[in-house]
């Protein structure tokens, strides 16, 4: 690898410390915001809180209403996943290990999503829910993630779906094995790693979607995260304090589990935008 | 593998089906809607081109190519400053520093919270009386620096741009970092064996090397770049001020579509012809990703 002189060494540690401090200040500032009255926040920026109470959490908790808006984003995010799952799974199965005809046409007709930007079509998508009374539905939100996820998730399944050797699956089609036996007992359980990247890159990309919440969802009760903190931005945009705590609350947990599965988290999202 | 296609449609046609109608087909509706002026209720009527001339030609045109210019703007100075010293840093970590292992999370970390959010948390530490940013420069006795960052047209556009940084560097640094550490450690040894400096083994090795993943970011940016919304939406309203100047084509179609106060005319056809023309620049560089990522992965 790169060869480097002591001199330089300090440098270059240097200049990462400061990028990590530069990371690292927002978040620490209403963290610490998120204990101070907004007196405090105002008149001493720079030192910590005089006392650590959770007023703020428990004001912000409620009028912000991010129990409710936590709960609507994993109901969301989690069936979506789910869904984008399943449908990307069993058509990447049929792409990748049977013949008929206009196979190769399918696969690009797919994977031709991957150049069409999803939110630029968001007129005809809101007619369509619409029309299906599926307007302001959290239902109408899975329904449009489980469409737009299909391309990225069915290129990188069937990608990795063409590596499993033919073999594995011959014997048990002698045996008088069904498709469908074949996908869920075989295919399926060996492709866990392409399931995990597209989960992961789905997961996030929906959790911290704020465009199609913002057009397709009008009622506060089944606001998402980023919208319900929006919202709650725009009519408390003064009360520091409470801002502070209700971006905390939205932001912690994904702090959590990404230090917790960071190593899934970066080598998932920098393949899978690579690839799709 | 011979299956009657019969007994494979029950795996094909959920997908396809879910996939066409909320893809493709408003894809397709929205080029149709875009030669109509429609309210959204009542009768759809047909005007032609006359959208695309409002836009291009018309009166709508200086606001188009003063969005189309942010744009463009957007991705040359994130080529610079995310791709660009995304590469630096990124062989910064290819010395295997000690700590570069937590300092390689830490950068991702903004990656990975939600743009609306990490632009409110900004608009914080960018307000003009109270932020920190401010403060600090007060307190460090640089207070004539201190500025309405967002509120003044001179510094708006460059100030969203570097909160744009600070969220998505690290994702560059890290794809950067990977190309860098594939390339064979003999190719380096031989160099050091032969006299080479830092320099030319950058030059010579590691850039030439890592030119097909230059490519693939810079088109990913450039499409990433003409789907700007969120951060300028949380920074400064769909109204994208101070007077326009940090307005983006995804902030003008929005207002063209949905409306917002002051935009004079709400017209769904008018705003499908906008996301009609984003189309057009986008999909040619989407295209050529497509086919990058599919040679990639047939290699």
């Amino acid at each position: 690898m790169i060869r480097i002189s002591t001199p330089w060494k300090i440098i270059i540690f240097t200049i990462l410390i400061v990028h990590t401090i530069i990371v690292m200040i927002p978040f620490s500032v209403i963290f610490f915001n998120s204990f101070k009255t907004l007196r405090e926040i105002f008149l001493r920026p720079f030192s910590l809180p005089e006392k650590w109470s959770f007023d703020n959490y428990i004001k912000a908790w409620e009028k912000a209403e991010l129990g409710k808006a936590y709960m609507n984003s994993a109901f969301v995010t989690s069936t979506s996943v789910l869904s984008i799952l399943f449908l990307s799974s069993m058509i990447a199965f049929v792409i990748s290990r049977y013949d008929f005809p206009y196979r190769r046409l399918l696969y690009l007709y797919i994977i031709s999503g991957l150049a069409l930007p999803a939110r630029l079509a968001i007129i005809p998508i809101y007619l369509i829910l619409k029309s299906f009374h599926l307007l302001d539905s959290l239902f109408g939100l899975i329904f449009v993630y489980s469409a737009t996820g299909i391309p990225f998730s069915v290129f990188l399944l069937k990608h990795f779906m063409d590596m499993v050797p033919k073999e594995i699956e011959e014997s048990a089609i002698m045996d008088g094995a069904s498709p469908w036996k074949v996908f869920t007992k075989i295919i399926l359980p060996l492709s866990k790693p392409a399931i995990v990247v597209v989960t992961i890159v789905n997961a996030v990309g929906i959790w911290n979607d704020f465009f199609f919440p913002l057009i397709l969802i009008n009622s506060k009760e089944k606001e998402t995260i980023p919208l319900a903190v929006s919202t709650f931005f725009g009519e408390y945009s003064h009360q520091w304090e409470l801002i502070s705590t209700a971006l905390w609350i939205a932001v912690f947990p994904m702090i959590v589990v990404f230090f917790i599965l960071s190593k899934y988290f970066i080598s998932g999202m920098t393949q899978g935008a690579l690839k799709g | 593998m011979k299956v009657r296609f019969r007994k494979l449609l029950p795996f094909v046609i959920p997908a396809f089906s879910i996939y066409t109608l909320l893809v493709v087909y408003p894809f397709i509706y929205s080029f149709y809607l875009s030669f109509f002026s429609w309210s959204g209720v009542g009768a759809k009527k047909f005007v032609g081109l006359q959208n695309f001339k409002d836009m291009l030609f018309g009166s709508y045109s200086p606001e188009f190519f003063n969005a189309f210019w942010h744009n463009v703007y957007f991705f040359i100075m994130l080529s610079i400053f995310e791709v660009g010293l995304g590469f630096i840093i990124a062989l910064m970590l290819a010395t295997r520093i000690r700590g570069h292992r937590v300092f390689q999370t830490v950068v991702y970390m903004p990656n990975i919270i939600s743009m609306v959010l990490v632009g409110f948390i900004w608009s914080m530490l960018l307000n003009p009386q109270w932020g920190l940013i401010n403060q600090t420069l007060k307190a460090i006795g640089l207070g004539k620096l201190a500025r309405p960052w967002l509120g003044d047209a001179s510094t708006a556009l460059n100030t969203i741009i570097a909160v744009n940084v600070w969220r998505h560097i690290g994702f560059y640094v890290l794809v950067m970092l990977a190309a860098i550490l594939d390339i064979p450690k003999e190719l380096f040894e031989a160099a050091y064996m032969d006299g080479a400096s830092n320099w030319q083994i950058v030059r010579k090795i590691i850039f030439p090397l890592t030119v097909p993943t230059f490519q693939t970011l810079l088109v990913l940016l450039f499409i990433w770049s003409f789907n700007i919304f969120d951060i300028v939406y949380a920074l400064e309203g769909v109204q994208a001020g101070p007077y326009r100047s940090t307005d983006v084509l995804g902030t003008l179609f929005y207002r063209t579509a949905f409306g917002g106060l002051g935009s004079s005319r709400t017209d769904l056809g008018l705003g499908a012809a906008v996301s009609v023309l984003i189309f057009l620049i986008v999909i040619p560089v989407s295209i050529l990703y497509v086919r990058m990522v599919e040679r990639r992965s047939e290699r």
